[in-house]
């Protein structure tokens, strides 16, 4: 059985490695992830493969055979070595999973201090992306804008309900929740166009809630921004009560800023 | 013994159940209930934990005050409705039919007094739950231990009643203890409100 | 009976009669309100429609007849001598009585439940209907919101939940060799209040603005701003709650008070002690949910701000705080409803496989070990949320600690299965496909522990296959496991294990089709909760919603198995597994009042294989002394023996 069980193993852990689970990777933080997942990958296909082999192996080897009916089995009631083990190897696993996990964490939320801060505002149902231009005034885009290779800050706010900021390629994604700015890092790395999804149910328009984030080179980047026509600082913070829309560009009201986070 | 047939089994009814732990089942339940009851408590303190402390908003919210002293005096009905509860049930357990009576009339006069000083607090205190979030946290804290003294109320005076009709005597008084239980609970339960939403 | 009679009996017509005043007493009461308060309009149909909510289920219940003799204590009246008359059934209208016979509890329970299986089970298969192709099929969004919320909710607070609680309600009195539950009464309570959530769910589909939509979860501030059909589900979970609070008390207190002489705590059987664990996990978290969604009706129907984002001046709510209090009961919960089934698949597999169960200790503690880990970790739902980040890290840790106990459940059941004698039959397929379907699912759990994983992942359909795995693949298949392994004893007939055995294979198959493909499609990036998606996944959603149509039609097989064999299936024997356990030794179905006297317990309950091993002996503990070997089992045969009997008496 063991010979079954570790054929099994290398054939699942080649399979289970071989299957393209992600989408491009687009962004330091998801290169690092790609490897946490490999290691993950390593780490469950014995233990499901273990499982499995146990139940099959005694199902074909220890089913009731004819004559057998009034048969019982014998007597075990434990075995306390086994137990440490099965006690211990899980929790050597889990420590070293813990531990990766959290350098890997460590690593994908690092600051940098010359990061580009770009504020993302969230309502029902659209994202609404705003740059500082280099004459220091707010340029707004419904697409998400990035230089390649350069670190940016986004602040999430929300303007309704909870709405959620997502970019596969990024393997990054943080909540814009009413009330509070929420920080999220990333570093893009590779240039091209990938969806921004609305990972949290905010309505009806929760499924149509999506943008686009388009990475370009960081000379591209200044031009694309300096092209830009500086408009009104996007509204964020209160809406008005009973408005329709609240926080469309060129409404008048002027709102609070909620506190900026602390850093 | 023999053939458990449905027709034998139903007019001599149930076999008596086993006791298989000293503590008896009504009591037992009732200590789960309230663990029950504080968990509700607990997700209160919770909303209020998160607007008064993680939010760092002021508390009460500006422009408000609450009215220590007068909830103090409160306190202290509810506090003395305690002792004159378990006087009742001292005197029960001796046989004393008269303490019981006056035991329970006095807690459930207690238990009313409180509950009407709460109604008047609210009428006068000057603002509404949807004036803050703070107010919400407020009415909402004050208001479900006044819906526990409420319930508590009930009870009470289900076991009055019941005393005055000579329901209760020296060894059968778990009609009366168990409701005792959850009065006790209801009143140490103001004392934490009162030190959290008023004093701190 | 004249009417007049019939509606002052307790019973339907009364409880229709009261619904009525329900309904009037609500009325009044918001039109007195508003009057007073000087609103305008008086009659004002949505806060009617709030308070009718409450009322109206809360009149039917006392119409029905759950608290008269409650109110009759009340009333200080002398308290009546028990006379049973709501004991037992004797025809299949008394199962829609209110009855406080524990097993005949148990089936209204579990049949309860089965119905809204077939319920969550069809809204399953519109979502499925929906998403088959990319692109908005016959749903509005509004709809599927609210298809794939009402799903969910029927699934886990009408099905999974309270079909253990009746299985449990059936048995474990049985087991424990207890004539009923503590508080029955309070059963018959907790029962009642079921079908009561259900309808409410259900009926919101007819309330303006559809039915509820903030998913199962019902995050503020969405569901602070929905339309009406959002209250039902606020309401009905309330319902669903103070049932599974009082049902759980019932179990502990029936535990700890009621057990047979010689039951010390490590000779109940894992299911008693699953359930035990249960409860306590309901108990201490129930009443989180409650809350929350006392925070949310507060915030919708009068006003409130715990929500409010937007209130300004330092007054605001706090958004997050809901998700806190919501986890810290619904995480908890994915053991409310796993840990009864762990109790199962531990009966099923001694028994089918003959063998005691490996560890016994261990899995008794580790059961506790799950209890209290259950609640340090809420937070793994939330890596996201936007909550203080450090929280993630201590839950990370907290969360993958709980594979260990988990883990030494799963390998002390391989052990029990090693050498055995197996009986594959249908239950026992059941059980080991739970065994390897959970564990997937498990270590898919495990994975999402990990923060940056979970960051990718988090709210696509890699949750939804971790769902499923666990849910389904892990309390449905035990559930299917029990439903099959007890339906001897709860109708005392046999089903067909050949249709039995269809069923198992095409759940199993065609569930791994339908979910299996969902981690692929979840980690490239599609969201949940969507009624529409990009093109890409288009293949891989066909494929699982054809196999999910074809997962919907297996269960009818077992339908059919169920309906038919009940009917006219086989008699069943006394003990035809050749169980040790207290409910085996009795009759199938048990007698009204379950045993003639209590027995006695001498032994553990899974000692199969052991030479003379005696669990019980139907005699008063003075006079009980095992009965010799080759006793005749079951009805005449009074000890618990598997395989005979050496004389010796362990107490
Ligand atoms: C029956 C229900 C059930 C059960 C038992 C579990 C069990 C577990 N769940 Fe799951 N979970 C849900 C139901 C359940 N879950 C639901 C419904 C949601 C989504 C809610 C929503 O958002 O709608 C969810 C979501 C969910 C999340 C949040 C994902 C997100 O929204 O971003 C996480 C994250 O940590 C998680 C983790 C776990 C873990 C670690 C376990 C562990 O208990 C699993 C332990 C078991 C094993 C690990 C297998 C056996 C062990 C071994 C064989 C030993 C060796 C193993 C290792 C060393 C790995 N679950
Ligand atoms: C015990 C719990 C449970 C069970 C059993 C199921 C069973 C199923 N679930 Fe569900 N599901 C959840 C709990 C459960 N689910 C939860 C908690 C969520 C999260 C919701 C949220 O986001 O808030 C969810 C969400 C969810 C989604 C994601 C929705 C979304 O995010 O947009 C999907 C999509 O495929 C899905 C599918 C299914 C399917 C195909 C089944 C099948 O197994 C159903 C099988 C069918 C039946 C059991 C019987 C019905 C069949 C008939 C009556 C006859 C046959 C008819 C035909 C073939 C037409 N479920
Ligand atoms: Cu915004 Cu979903
Ligand atoms: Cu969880």
């Amino acid at each position: 059985m063991a010979v079954i069980g570790v054929v099994a193993t290398a054939v699942g852990i080649a399979i289970a490695l071989s299957i393209h689970w992600f989408p491009a990777d687009a962004s330091t933080q998801a290169q690092n992830l790609r490897t946490l997942y490999d290691v993950l990958l390593i780490v469950s296909v014995p233990i499901f493969v273990l499982v499995a082999t146990v139940v099959l192996y005694s199902v074909f080897n220890f089913r009731m055979k004819p004559g057998e009916e009034e048969k019982d089995g014998p007597p075990i009631h434990g075995n306390t070595r086994l137990e440490v083990v099965w006690t211990a190897l899980p929790a050597i696993l889990i420590v070293g999973l813990c531990a990766y996990s959290y350098s890997v964490l460590r690593s994908n939320e690092s600051t940098h201090p010359g990061a580009m801060v770009v504020n993302v505002t969230a309502r029902q149902f659209a994202f609404e992306f705003s740059y500082r231009n280099a004459a220091g005034r707010e340029v707004v885009s419904p697409d998400l804008y990035m230089p390649a290779r350069q670190p940016v800050v986004f602040h999430l706010r929300s303007l309704d309900v909870i709405h959620s900021f997502f970019v596969p390629e990024f393997s990054e994604k943080l909540d814009a929740v009413p009330g509070i700015v929420t920080t999220l890092r990333v570093t893009a790395t590779r240039p091209g166009k990938y969806p921004v999804e609305c990972t949290e149910l905010c309505g009806a328009g929760h499924s149509l809630m999506r943008s686009a984030a388009i990475v370009v080179t960081p000379a591209a980047f200044k031009t694309w921004l300096s092209a830009q026509k500086p408009n009104a600082p996007p509204p964020v913070g209160v809406p008005p009560k009973n408005a329709a829309q609240p926080g469309v560009p060129g409404s008048t009201t002027p709102y609070a800023n909620p506190k900026p986070p602390k850093e | 013994m023999e053939a458990a047939s449905i027709a034998h089994a139903e007019h001599h009814g149930p076999p008596p159940a086993h006791h298989s732990s000293r503590v008896e089942a009504p009591t037992l339940g009732m200590m789960l209930f309230i663990i029950s009851e504080v968990m509700i408590f607990g997700a209160f303190f919770t909303a209020y934990f998160f607007i008064r402390v993680v939010s760092h908003d002021p508390w009460p919210a500006a422009g408000t005050h609450l009215p220590e002293a007068v909830a103090g005096v409160n306190t202290a009905i509810l506090l003395s409705s305690s002792l004159t509860i378990h006087w009742a049930l001292v005197s029960i357990k001796h046989g004393n039919r008269f303490g019981l009576r006056a035991g329970m009339v006095t807690t459930f006069l207690l238990g009313l007094t409180f509950l009407t000083i709460q109604v008047n607090e609210y009428i006068h205190i000057g603002f509404a739950p949807h004036d803050s979030a703070q107010a919400s946290v407020f009415y909402a804290l004050t208001g479900l231990h006044g819906a526990h003294v409420f319930i508590g109320l009930a009870l009470l005076l289900m076991v009055t009643v019941r005393s005055f009709r000579g329901h209760y005597s020296a060894e059968h008084h778990r009609g009366m203890e168990v409701p005792g239980i959850y009065w006790h609970f209801v009143d140490v339960m103001w004392v934490v409100v009162y030190t959290t939403v008023y004093i701190v | 009976m004249a009417l007049s009679s019939k509606l002052r009996a307790p019973g339907w017509y009364r409880a229709a009669l009261y619904d009525i005043l329900g309904f009037a007493f609500a009325f009044g009461l918001v039109v007195l309100i508003r009057w007073l308060m000087h609103q305008h309009p008086v009659v004002d149909g949505r806060a009617i429609t709030i308070v009718a909510l409450i009322a109206v289920p809360l009149f039917f219940l006392v119409g029905l007849g759950t608290a008269d003799y409650w109110f009759y204590w009340a009333a200080g009246r002398p308290q009546r001598a028990e006379d049973h008359s709501s004991h037992g059934a004797h025809t299949w209208r008394d199962y829609l009585r209110v009855n406080t016979d524990h097993k005949v509890i148990g089936i209204q329970y579990t049949v309860t439940s089965f119905f809204f299986l077939f319920v969550g089970g069809l809204l399953a298969m519109l979502i499925r209907a929906q998403l088959a192709k990319p692109g908005m099929q016959f749903l509005t969004p509004e709809q599927y919101n609210g298809v794939f919320s009402v799903h969910a909710t029927v699934l886990i607070f009408l099905f999974v939940i309270p079909v253990f609680a009746g299985l449990a309600n059936f048995v474990l009195p049985l087991m424990i060799g207890a004539p009923d539950m503590a508080f029955p009464r309070l059963n018959a309570l907790s029962y009642w209040m079921l079908p009561i959530a259900g309808i409410l769910m259900l009926m919101s589909f007819l309330a303006p603005g559809g039915s509820f939509a903030a998913g199962w979860t019902a995050y503020a501030p969405l569901s602070t701003t929905m339309p009406l059909g959002q209250l039902f589900f606020t309401v009905a979970v309330q319902f669903a709650g103070a049932s599974s609070i009082a049902t759980a008390l019932n179990f502990l207190v029936t535990i700890i008070t009621m057990r047979a002489p010689g039951m010390s705590f490590f000779r109940m059987p894992l299911l008693v002690w699953a359930n035990f664990s249960t409860s306590l996990l309901v108990v201490i978290a129930t009443p989180f949910i409650a809350a929350s969604q006392f925070f949310v009706l507060l915030d919708t129907a009068l006003h409130f701000h715990f929500f409010d984002a937007f209130v300004g001046a330092g007054k605001d709510g706090n958004v997050i705080m809901y998700q806190h209090v919501f986890w810290f009961y619904s995480h908890p919960a994915v053991y409310i409803m796993m840990l009864p089934g762990f109790g199962i698949i531990s009966e099923v597999l001694a028994v089918k496989a003959r063998k005691p169960i490996f560890g016994y200790r261990m899995m008794a503690f580790s059961l506790l070990a799950i209890v209290v880990l259950g609640f340090t970790v809420w937070a793994h739902h939330m890596f996201v949320s936007g909550m203080a980040p450090w929280i993630r890290i201590p839950m990370m840790i907290t969360t993958a600690i709980i594979a260990i106990p988990t883990g030494i459940k799963i390998f002390s059941w391989l052990a029990t299965l090693w050498r055995g004698v197996l009986h594959l039959d249908t239950p026992m397929l059941f059980a080991l496909g739970f065994l390897t379907m959970f564990t997937l699912g498990g270590i898919s759990g495990v994975m999402l522990a990990m923060i940056p994983f979970d960051i990718h992942v988090s709210q696509t359909y890699f949750i939804v296959a971790h769902i499923h795995y666990v849910l389904f693949g892990g309390s449905l298949f035990t559930i299917f496991a029990g439903v099959y392994y007890w339906f001897p004893k709860m109708t005392g007939r046999m089903f067909d294990d050949r249709l039995g055995k269809w069923h198992f294979w095409m759940t199993f198959i065609f569930f791994n089709l339908t979910f299996g493909p969902m981690h692929l499609i979840g980690i490239q990036g599609m969201p949940r909760r969507v009624a529409e998606y990009a093109h890409q996944f288009a293949t891989w959603n066909l494929i699982i919603s054809l196999s999910s149509f074809v997962l919907g039609l297996s269960t009818l097989i077992f339908l059919y198995n169920m309906v038919a064999s009940w009917r006219g299936g086989p008699r069943a024997a006394a003990n035809p597994w050749r169980a040790l356990t207290l409910e085996w030794q009795v009759s199938s179905p048990p007698p009204v009042f379950n045993f003639d006297a209590v027995p006695t317990v001498v032994g553990g309950p899974y000692e199969y294989g052991v030479p003379g091993a005696v669990h019980g002996i139907f005699a008063p503990p003075e006079e009980a002394r095992p009965v010799a070997a080759g006793a005749p089992a079951g009805r005449g045969g009074r000890t618990a023996s598997s395989a005979g009997s050496t004389g010796e008496d362990e107490e």
